[in-house]
């Protein structure tokens, strides 16, 4: 009993040092092998100095890397949907969002929109055919939430203590390649107080690996290969065949 | 029973892409054709991108065609003259066809040229073939004669210069509308991602004036070359052709394509064209309906370069 009391006093007593956070990853490199279907990620940490007093929140971010998509919008010409539009714009390829609490409980929009917290607030410089850019930003979520590679939900961060978090991010199977970045963001009073970011690595491993660096770096071997391979089941097929007829 | 594609880079179902690739097999083996125009389609539909699609279903093809090639040789049903000028020209048509292809990719307008093409070309083609077939079929019931082989008729192809003698194919006409023919197979091979045979076996029976026993042995044989080529050229310009969805696509399809030549035997001639050209029909119906039907979301997401 006294030895709790000391350790919370211990915890309580450095008042003038700053709350600061510490997360880790249950892994920093993911690796797609043949028999991926997706997978989870699991980011953990604690509040490091807690202050008594007020609520904290914390926001978790994980950001996949920034690829330029073009969206294009089909209009209703001469009684067939052609493509008619396009915009193009840079954003990340997977990008996941959960907090203790619905973003806007704790936090107002200017805040949230300085640290591209939240679907919403996603700065793209877009470049729009036709003047307007919003309904292609739009439209880009709404593919990407389609997909599973957009995922905003609201209380996700869940508390295991007053300071010791988990967060499960889900890892669709049709994730990107890349370097991807966790986030993970301490509000108190509406202001962002501490924030960490670890890096984390998605890529191919074993024979798919392989594979995707053989068709890249001696593309025309590949072809080749590939052609060579095809040609030689469809004959290796016919002997078998005579053989059992 | 999952199994992830390393250049598509998505995991898939495999005994549903096994399955696919027996049916479209089957199909190329009773009909000759590659049935490409049945397996872009469906693949984009299961999910694989377009790019990846086109450029695998091309060596899928070529896969699948060998055995069948082989088959149609033992029988001394190819016409070796005939395929090679159509492989010359196919060659040229289909650097043409990859050429095309990137202009209207750039232009967004690539997706709807593809589908449009296919509703024009497949929904001309099955009508011609469709009418032709029931009049023969009619005429057979009726007890009039209907011979096999009408190389004795003349029509406009006589007219042309350059004649040029194909024995298997007891013919004796101008080189110029096989040449035609083949540059255009090549086209579409590298813009649709097909052998091109719904095109090329009409053509060959109704403008050539090929004996229908020759058509498709001949139409594998050019078909075999004009995909492999197509397959070598989207491996080394666009990186879209995924070994292992290959490999898959052809241990159904070389399955397939047996039971489809065995099948096929038993069918006549006009029988043949009756049930190619309602499945030519079918898919061209399909394609017109996507065109013509609001879509779910008129935005739609079609390029990510990282």
């Amino acid at each position: 009993m006294r030895a709790l009391v000391l350790a919370l006093l211990l915890l309580a007593a450095p008042a003038s040092a700053e709350e600061t956070l510490t997360s880790g990853l249950s892994q920093d490199y993911l690796q797609i092998t043949s028999t991926f279907t997706g997978s989870e990620l699991t980011v953990f940490g604690a509040v490091e100095n807690p202050r008594a007093g007020g609520t904290r929140d914390i926001v978790v971010v994980v950001r996949g890397p920034d690829t330029l998509m073009t969206i294009r919008r089909k209009d209703h010409i001469a009684g067939l949907w052609i493509n008619n539009a396009r915009a193009k714009m840079w954003l990340p390829s997977y990008y996941f969002i959960t907090a203790t609490r619905p973003l806007r409980a704790f936090a107002d929009a200017d805040t949230l929109g300085r640290y591209e917290l939240g679907l919403g607030n996603l700065r793209a410089d877009t470049v729009a055919s036709d003047g307007d850019a919003k309904p292609y930003a739009d439209a880009l979520v709404r593919t990407q939430k389609r997909a599973g590679l957009y995922i905003q939900t609201d209380a996700g961060v869940e508390m295991q203590s007053a300071t010791l978090f988990r967060v499960h991010v889900p890892i669709p199977a049709a994730v990107p390649r890349g370097s991807y970045n966790v986030e993970v963001y301490l509000f108190r009073a509406g202001e962002v107080t501490a924030a960490q970011s670890t890096p984390f690595y998605v890529d191919q491993a074993g024979f798919e690996r392989r594979v995707f660096e053989f068709a890249h770096t001696s593309p025309l071997t590949y072809g080749l290969f590939t052609v060579l391979m095809a040609v030689a089941l469809g004959w290796a097929s016919t002997f078998f065949f005579r053989a059992r007829t | 029973m999952e199994i992830y594609l390393p250049i598509a880079q998505m995991s898939v179902q495999w005994p549903v892409i096994l399955g696919l690739g027996f049916v479209i097999g089957f199909l190329s083996g009773v009909f000759g054709v590659g049935g490409g125009f049945l397996l872009t389609p469906l693949l984009i539909f299961y999910g694989i991108p377009p790019g990846v699609a086109v450029a695998t279903t091309a060596n899928q093809i070529a896969g699948v065609t060998f055995s069948g090639v082989l088959t149609h040789w033992k029988r001394r049903s190819v016409d070796f003259k005939m395929g090679a000028v159509l492989v010359a020209s196919g060659l040229v048509g289909s650097a043409a066809g990859v050429w095309l292809f990137a202009v209207l990719r750039r232009m967004g307008q690539a997706e709807f040229t593809v589908s449009a093409s296919y509703v024009l070309l497949l929904g001309a083609v099955g009508a011609i073939m469709l009418n032709e077939s029931v009049r023969t079929w009619r005429a057979r019931r009726d007890g009039l004669s209907t011979s096999g082989n009408r190389s004795g008729q003349h029509n406009w192809v006589h007219g042309l210069p350059l004649k040029m003698r194909f024995r298997q194919s007891r013919l004796y006409i101008s080189v110029i509308p096989p040449v035609v023919l083949g540059f255009i197979v090549g086209i579409l091979s590298a813009v649709m991602g097909v052998g091109g045979a719904f095109v090329s076996v009409p053509a060959m029976i109704y403008i050539l004036r090929m004996p229908t026993n020759v058509v498709v042995g001949t139409s594998m044989f050019q078909i075999l070359f004009v995909t492999a080529s197509t397959t070598m050229l989207h491996a080394a310009d666009n990186y879209t052709v995924d070994t292992l969805l290959a490999l898959i696509l052809i241990l159904g399809g070389v399955i397939g394509v047996q039971y489809g030549v065995r099948a096929g035997a038993k069918l006549r001639g006009e029988q043949l064209r009756f049930l190619m050209a309602l499945i030519v029909l079918v898919v061209a119906l399909g394609l017109f309906w996507q065109l013509v039907i609001a879509p779910a979301d008129v935005y739609s997401l079609t390029g990510a370069t990282p």
